[in-house]
């Protein structure tokens, strides 16, 4: 279509010189020629005129058509498929190096916060009155922060400051203190003994050549040491008074024992004094009190008996009365009644007897009870004795108690005064001083204010060793490992560095990553740009060819239906298949080692075919 | 003198028919000109080469597929409850008025950029440190924030993205597609037609009687885009840390930027509107889709 446009267009533009040339020709030979050439020539610019005029025309009608009408052979061409070409690369010699690349924030290493307490040693904490600038480098001696005309000082050690380091007290702290005044050329004698004089001294040499009067002996420390004074004065005069007091309780103790026993013998002596007269009757054991009752038995048997007597013969005597006839019957009723009469006789004695027996054994009793009585007595006297002298003992045990007590209180006093006294030395209150790990260090973020307390967190600070904190895909991970090399970039900022691994969690989730991420420790090597707070690339080789190796793009590796892997290498003008052994891939590159044939560099290889055409190639 | 002239008639007809030859009436009806088909293509192949130049700079982006991205092209001055109109007349092109100077991934509100990306990146990108946060976005959009991918292949203008997203676009679309002023073909046919043109003409009048300078509808959200970009440092300060000053701008901007919308929309509707139809009707009557 183009091309014969263009003869078209040619013709035309060849024409009118060639008339031209020829007008020009026939006027050097006569007026008339030159008229008549004047005719021919109008007829044929109209004419020319015309032709073009049909030309436009059919162009204008070729264009219309051209934008309405799709010839079959048109629409064929544009659905046909469109000629395979392979795109070909060269063979490349190239060190091939898998990376894990990720990204990371740059940060000071080892954050730790700078925090106060409040000392014993004063009333209250004191107001922050200055503060250092972010980024301010800290070294050991260094005044990190004042509060209320008071320096807090920065030295070197593992084991926060937790208590007022004063003299006597010893311990990891006291160490570091030592140490630390050692290190800053102020001796303090032996690191490892206690806080003493000698450790006062360094002290105090330490906070005059800073210019800061050092912390000695306060108030309130030397009120306490005036009461611990009156306390084991009275300490002392108790302890006297108890020791006094247990004399007495022994004193008291032989009293009892003495009055005891003489009450015991009294009571033994007016018992046997009362008992004496009838302890021989009234003994049963000797027999007293039966021979008593055996005896009034005896009487009153012998009564009865003279009585029984009696009445027989006043029967025998009634008996001859009645049989003698002669007998008056006055006679016969006098033997009657004394026959009666000696009847009651007889009972009288019987009765009598009784009575007499049961006196003599209610006497025996009664003997009986007397001396059971006195013996009560006795026991009673003796119990008396011992539960006095008991109470003296015990009054001398509680004695004894009291002095021991009174000797334990004052020698407490004793030893609290001398500690007391001991501490009276300089000092190094608990929020003058402030332990760090490693030094030197810079202040990362002040957290005080001017004006605030001068307690709990003041500020932050970090090493000057910068680290990295990244995170790996859980598959990346493994990959991995502490002390690979990494390179640090970020090539928006200009930025190159280098680090190595540091740290590889083992769980993921860890140190502010997500659950699908693994913490990356990066610590950075020395490096003059400041890469603090920048987000910078991490690339980790991982694995590396060691050397350049044959490598080709990986499109251009295939696999053949025999499992095996293969190029197609173009050789003189044709496609070929190489089989290879591929080996490392990275960066979309694979080394490959040919099994049969051979590969150079500058080789071409297919890795794909360009079937796209015209502005569908993209 | 006449042959001449008559050679170059001659010429430009037949340059002209040529030309009229080769055109074919091809494009589509998709964004850029492109057919549904290669719309889908294009887009996901994007994606694919931004994940990778994301992963070269060693962050992790997932690359979104057509859906989402279409999600967020959709989400583009769009709000449930609002038709087109009312949205802008709310809140213009949704450029100042819903500036927050918050990276489009944490953004809570209206955001179809953060549509666009995908909730798996919105994820990846909330557990970066700030500072991450930052280098990703500089890696992902360059200097504009708020140029994501989603957004510009709705507004059909590439001239805004940068870093990888510039990257991958450059490598499936074609240069004259990247330049600002470019039109797909179809509004490109429109544009030129001498029916828009003085349509256009009109337009550009009726915006200068309600004080504004503007010749064509496009220009303004564009134009919207630029004065914010100044005035927040490519949309890097946030709002709540605006000086007064800043804030009392931004305010101005966002006014303006409600009262120039909703005039281009019923200028554009009104006028330019039922020519561009007109001219659709005629040029594209054939195509059946």
């Amino acid at each position: 279509m183009n091309g014969t446009t263009g003869n078209v267009v040619g013709r035309p533009a060849t024409a009118p010189a060639e008339t031209s040339l020829r007008v020009g020709e026939r006027q050097t030979d006569g007026r008339a020629l030159i008229r008549s050439s004047g005719n021919l020539a109008g007829r044929r610019v109209k004419l020319l005129h015309a032709v073009l005029l049909a030309v436009a025309t059919a162009a204008a009608a070729a264009w219309l058509a051209g934008t309405r009408i799709e010839s079959p052979a048109d629409v064929a061409a544009r659905t046909a498929p469109p000629p395979r070409s392979p795109i070909l690369v060269p063979i490349e010699e190239r060190v091939l190096s898998a990376d894990v690349v990720t990204r990371g924030t740059v940060r000071f290493g080892l954050p730790q916060p700078v925090s106060l307490a409040p000392s014993p040693l004063k009333a209250a904490p004191g107001l922050v009155t200055t503060l250092p600038a972010r980024n301010t480098q800290l070294n050991e001696g260094d005044i990190v922060v004042t509060a209320s005309g008071r320096p807090v000082f920065v030295l070197q050690g593992q084991v926060p400051a937790y208590r007022d380091m004063v003299p006597g007290v010893s311990g990891a702290d006291v160490s570091q203190l030592k140490q630390a005044l050692t290190r800053m050329g102020f001796d303090p004698g032996s690191t490892d003994g206690p806080y003493d004089e000698q450790t006062s001294a360094a002290v105090t040499r330490w906070y005059k050549a800073n210019a800061w009067e050092p912390f000695g002996p306060t108030r309130e420390q030397l009120v306490a040491v005036r009461a611990l004074e009156r306390e084991l004065s009275d300490a002392v005069k108790t302890k006297a008074a108890a020791a006094a007091a247990v004399a007495t309780a022994g004193v008291t103790v032989e009293a009892a024992r003495a009055t005891a026993a003489h009450a015991v013998r009294a009571a033994v002596v007016e018992n046997a004094a009362r008992f004496s007269g009838q302890r021989r009757s009234s003994d049963p054991l000797q027999s007293g009190a039966a021979l008593t009752i055996e005896s009034e038995r005896a009487k009153a048997q012998l009564a009865a008996t003279s009585a029984e007597a009696d009445l027989a013969a006043q029967i025998a005597e009634q008996a001859l009365v009645a049989l003698d006839p002669r007998q008056t019957e006055t006679a016969r009723n006098a033997a009657s009644a004394k026959l009666e009469v000696a009847r009651a006789a007889r009972q009288k004695a019987r009765l009598d007897g009784e009575l007499a027996v049961h006196a003599a054994e209610r006497e025996v009793s009664l003997s009986v009870d007397r001396a059971e009585v006195g013996r009560a007595a006795e026991r009673s006297a003796r119990l008396e004795g011992d539960k006095a002298v008991r109470s003296a003992l015990d009054a001398q045990k509680l004695a004894a108690l009291d002095l021991t007590m009174a000797i334990e209180r004052a020698d407490q006093a004793a030893a609290d005064l001398a500690a007391a006294k001991r501490k009276l030395g300089v000092q190094v209150p608990i929020d003058e001083v402030v332990f760090i790990r490693t030094l030197p260090v810079r202040v990362e973020e002040v957290t005080a204010v001017i004006g605030g307390a001068a307690t709990g967190s003041l500020l932050t600070v970090t090493d000057n060793q910068l680290a990295v904190d990244a995170s790996l895909p859980l598959d990346a991970a493994p990959l991995v490992k502490a002390g690979m090399p990494v390179a640090i970039d970020e090539q928006a900022l200009g930025i190159k560095a280098t680090g190595i691994v540091e740290t590889v969690a083992t769980t993921p989730g860890t140190r502010g990553v997500d659950g699908f991420h693994i913490y990356l420790g990066i610590r950075v090597d020395s490096t003059p740009v400041r890469l603090e707070g920048f987000s910078v690339r991490l690339t980790i080789p991982i694995e590396s060819t060691k050397g350049a190796v044959t490598a080709v793009p990986v499109s251009a590796l295939s696999l053949a239906t025999d499992g095996t892997s293969r190029l197609q290498v173009e050789k003189n003008g044709t496609l070929d298949y190489i089989t290879v052994q591929p080996g490392l891939t990275a960066n979309g590159y694979v080394e490959v080692s040919p099994l049969a044939g051979k590969l150079a560099p500058g080789q071409l290889v297919v890795v794909g075919y360009n079937n796209l055409a015209g502005s569908d190639a993209r | 003198m006449r042959t001449i002239l008559s050679l170059a008639v001659v010429a430009m007809l037949l340059v002209t028919t040529s030309a009229g030859a080769q055109t074919t009436p091809g494009f589509g009806a998709e964004e850029f000109g492109l057919t549904q088909r290669q719309l889908v293509q294009s887009i996901e192949q994007v994606e694919e080469l931004i994940a990778k130049c994301m992963r070269e700079q060693g962050f992790q982006y997932i690359a979104a597929d057509y859906n989402t991205v279409h999600a967020g092209m959709k989400a583009d001055k769009a709000m449930p409850g609002l038709n087109e109109e009312e949205f802008i007349d709310k809140y213009g092109f949704g450029v100042a008025t819903m500036y927050t100077g918050q990276p489009p991934q944490l953004t809570t509100g209206y955001s179809p950029a953060r549509v666009g990306f995908g909730e798996r990146n919105v994820q990846i990108f909330k557990g970066l440190s700030p500072a991450d946060q930052v280098a990703y976005n500089r890696a992902l959009l360059g200097e504009n924030l708020d140029a994501t991918f989603a957004i510009a292949v709705e507004i059909e203008n590439f001239s805004r993205c940068g870093g990888c997203t510039r990257k991958a676009v450059e490598q499936v679309f074609k240069p004259d597609q990247l330049k600002p002023g470019y039109y797909n073909p179809q509004n490109a046919f429109i544009n030129n037609d001498p029916r828009m043109k003085a349509a256009l003409r009109r337009f550009a009048a009726e915006m200068k009687k309600v004080g504004f300078d503007y010749s064509h509808p496009d220009d303004v959200e564009p134009d919207i885009r630029a004065r914010l970009a100044a005035l927040t440092s490519g949309g890097t300060i946030l709002v709540e840390r605006m000086s007064p000053d800043q804030r009392n701008e931004l305010t101005k901007l966002q006014d303006y930027e409600r009262r120039v919308a909703a005039k281009a929309f019923k200028f554009q509707d009104e006028v330019l509107g039922p020519v561009e139809e007109q001219i659709q009707q005629q040029l594209f009557s054939r195509k059946v889709q």
